[in-house]
This record gives structure tokens, C-alpha cells and sequence, in this order.
């Protein structure tokens, strides 16, 4: 077999393989159900995180917590997982109850929570 | 012998690896431990897709260096059984170290970073390989084996037995092996450690094959059935992107580089361990979790590092 063809086999392998795995239902959407999985996500990620304020987005999508050291994190999902960046200088636009909140940071998307109307002005404010 | 290393291991292996990880899926399914998402697999199977082509396009640099230092040998080494024995357990050897030094050197992180990119564990995550690894300089460490006189395509063939062996411990359907075989090989169990964040699991189980190299150099950790490893990196990739994947690292480098107003800075930036600048390296992780777990956690043992050491953080 020559490299042309080992390579059509090679795409033709990956799309079976991504196919089947999204067939066989791998494709889960994650949910915040509470506060404490999002302060304790964050806590996990990012070494001396102390929460102590947590804020979820009303889809379960998204939160921010605050360390008791100011720091804040924002939590998000990414496929069935989630992933955690401390937020600094990051880019923030509120919208009524949204706050959008992209990290500083390449080719990470921007974020956006409904957090009811209160709770995104507080959180802009303290961004 | 000969007639055998005109074969390429890997590219026969293919196939298995496809119906391994079928099999696995299917496993999964039916509620054996372990996890997939599709996303994270298509992006697995596309950096392991983009591997097999950066590789044939660079490979030749590579082998014209080898070829060079085979040149100057120092011993005519034959094509036999025991000289394939003796080259399989050195170019082994020889990977724990390219291993560890691409775990320990940022500059060679960029280029292996990829393969610990996933948050997930399975036998798709053993083909999320790098596109960038001949940049990485890794490979210096293997060329001494030409220069003793092992012929390349022998090698070759060794590395390409290595890579297929490394594939099935990328599993958390299997749990633990019989005790015997997990002191001296290499094992799921072994290698989900050496995936995992974890800071007691943090730059852990470098093996390929024997794991002898991590008992023997000290860098040797066992998975604890109360400490899951969380699998991933210190800051998990926001995007399943292939491209950014192959190339975030050496782009924060760059980053680095540029805003560094000092040459300790860029020596840091470039060379350090990865986090240096942070001051999130695997080291500074780990005490801070030992000194906030107290006394009740296991000291690893000190070792003297061979790779050179890190810069402090700035």
C-alpha cells in the first residue's frame, strides 16, 4: 500500500471511528447542577483557590467564582468536560441579565451567562 | 532479522488500533469504566492523522543526522536477536529520558503538550500526537545509539515496537495487571498516572515500556484507588481545534519571549519548566500541595535532575 492510500484509509478510519463514537451517544453536554461542583472545579484547577462567592449561569453553562483572595474564575464547559481560567484584565460586556466574559487569552471563546439581571451587574462591576 | 526491519511496525498496526478502539467504545458503552466524546476523539484522531504526515515530511532530516552519527560509530553492531534485545531496551532507555526532558524542558513541552491536551483517557488519546516534534529537539537524546553503532532501520523498528506498545495502556478499562508484571512494565494503571493533573501525579511514569526507569531514576508514583487521576494539563485547551492544539504551546512562547525585558526571562520563557514564569511548575505545584496536605502526604523521594535546572519564577 502506497502513503496515498494508507492515508485515504487513515480519513476514512477517523471518520468511522467519530461517527460511531457520536452514534453510540459520547456526546454530553455537562451541566453545573449547583454551586459546589463550580467552586469545587475551580478549586481543583488553580492551585491556593479558595471559594468563596459562586455565581451560575441560569442554563448551567457557565459560573464565575471568587477566591477569598480576590481572584476570580470562570468555569465553562467544552464538549462533555469542563475547563477553568482565573479571569485577569479579562474583556466583560453586559447585556440586561447577560454578562459576556471572554478571558485574555487566544482561541478561547467567549462566555456568555445569564445571571439575571442583579447578579450581572455585580459581577461586571467586580471584573 | 533483516527481511523483518524492512517492515514498518506502526503502519501494520493501524488497522489493530482501529478495532482496539472500537472494541473499547463498544466496552464503554456496555458499562465498563472509562469515557469518550466524540469531539475530543475527532480531534485525537486528527492530531495522530497530522503526526503520520508531519512525520513523513520531516523524517528525513532526522535520518540524514542519524545516518551521519551511524557513520562515526564505534562499533559494527550485526542485525541479530541479541543486538535487538540489547537496542530495544536502550532506545527504551533512551525515550524515558526524551520523554522527561519534553515534561521538563518548556521548549520540548510545546511539542508534547499535545498528547496530554485531552481531558479525557482512553485508546484514541494514545494517537493525539504531536505535529511539531522534530522542532521539540528531543530527539537529540536518541542519536548516541547510532554513534555505538546500532544500525537505523534496527532502531527504527525498536521505536516503532515502543509506540504500538504504548497504545493499549491508554485505557481505564483495564485496572491493575498481575503484581509482577506491573513492577516491571509499563501499564494503564502506570501511564493514567503520568496523564493525570493531580499534583501528587504531576511529572510522574516517563516509562515507554519498562517502568524499571522510573523505580530506577525516582520519578516512579503508583495509582492510589482513593486519588483519581484528572486528566489533562494545568490549563485545559478551550477549543478542540487541531491546529491550535499543535501549536498553542510554542505560540505562548513566542508570547513569552516578546514581553520578556530580560535574558534570565526568555531563558525561562523558552527553556525553563513549563509554568516557570507563573510559577506553576510541576515542582512548585507539588510542594504547595504537600505543605497544605501536611505531614500525612508522602514525600517523594529527592533525585538530582539531569535536566538542567529551573530558572526561578518571575
Amino acid at each position: 500500500m502506497n502513503r496515498i492510500d494508507l492515508l485515504l484509509f487513515s480519513v476514512i478510519g477517523v471518520a468511522l471511528l467519530i461517527g460511531l463514537a457520536r452514534l453510540l451517544g459520547f456526546a454530553r453536554a455537562p451541566v453545573l447542577v449547583d454551586a459546589a461542583l463550580a467552586a469545587r472545579l475551580a478549586a481543583d484547577a488553580l492551585p491556593g483557590f479558595a471559594p468563596a462567592e459562586t455565581v451560575i449561569s441560569r442554563d448551567g453553562a457557565g459560573a464565575l467564582v471568587a477566591a477569598r483572595d480576590g481572584r476570580v474564575a470562570l468555569v465553562r464547559t467544552l464538549g462533555d468536560r469542563f475547563v477553568v481560567r482565573p479571569l485577569v484584565h479579562p474583556l466583560v460586556a453586559r447585556a440586561g441579565a447577560v454578562l459576556r466574559v471572554r478571558p485574555e487569552e487566544a482561541m478561547f471563546p467567549e462566555t456568555a451567562l445569564d445571571l439575571g439581571e442583579a447578579a450581572a451587574s455585580h459581577w461586571a462591576a467586580r471584573l | 532479522m533483516d527481511r523483518l526491519l524492512t517492515l514498518d511496525p506502526v503502519a501494520i498496526a493501524i488497522p489493530v488500533f482501529v478495532v482496539m478502539i472500537i472494541i473499547e467504545l463498544l466496552a464503554v458503552r456496555m458499562g465498563w469504566r472509562g469515557d469518550y466524546d466524540w469531539r475530543d476523539t475527532g480531534t485525537s484522531l486528527a492530531m495522530g492523522l497530522g503526526n503520520t504526515i508531519t512525520g513523513a515530511l520531516l523524517a528525513g532530516s532526522v535520518t540524514g543526522l542519524a545516518l551521519w552519527m551511524w557513520q562515526h560509530r564505534l562499533f559494527d553492531i550485526p542485525v541479530a536477536w541479541w543486538s535487538f534485545a540489547l537496542c530495544f531496551v536502550l532506545d527504551d532507555l533512551a525515550y524515558y529520558w526524551i520523554h522527561r526532558a519534553g515534561h521538563r524542558i518548556r521548549w520540548a513541552w510545546a511539542a508534547h503538550v499535545i498528547h496530554h491536551s485531552s481531558q479525557h483517557y482512553n485508546l484514541s488519546t494514545a494517537l493525539r500526537q504531536t505535529w511539531t516534534g522534530l522542532f521539540g529537539l528531543t530527539f537529540l537524546i536518541k542519536l548516541p545509539l547510532f554513534l555505538i553503532g546500532f544500525p537505523l532501520e534496527l532502531v527504527a523498528f525498536c521505536a516503532g515496537l515502543n509506540l504500538i506498545y504504548q497504545f493499549w495502556i491508554h485505557t481505564e478499562v483495564i485496572g491493575k495487571l498481575p503484581r509482577w508484571f506491573e513492577a516491571v512494565m509499563n501499564t494503564p494503571s502506570h501511564h493514567r498516572v503520568h496523564h493525570g493533573t493531580n499534583p501528587r501525579y504531576l511529572d510522574r511514569n516517563y516509562a515507554g515500556v519498562f517502568i524499571i526507569w522510573d523505580r530506577m531514576f525516582g520519578t516512579f508514583e503508583a495509582e492510589r484507588a482513593d486519588e483519581p487521576p484528572r486528566y489533562g494539563i494545568i490549563r485545559n485547551l478551550a477549543t478542540f481545534n487541531p491546529l491550535w492544539v499543535a501549536v498553542h504551546e510554542w505560540v505562548g512562547i513566542a508570547r513569552d519571549l516578546a514581553r520578556a525585558r530580560s535574558l534570565k526571562t526568555a531563558w525561562a520563557a523558552a527553556f525553563g519548566p513549563p509554568g516557570a514564569l507563573s510559577g506553576e511548575t510541576a515542582d512548585a505545584l507539588r510542594a504547595q500541595w504537600l505543605a497544605q496536605a501536611g505531614a500525612g502526604a508522602p514525600q517523594p523521594t529527592p533525585r538530582p535532575e539531569l535536566i538542567p535546572a529551573a530558572v526561578p519564577a518571575e
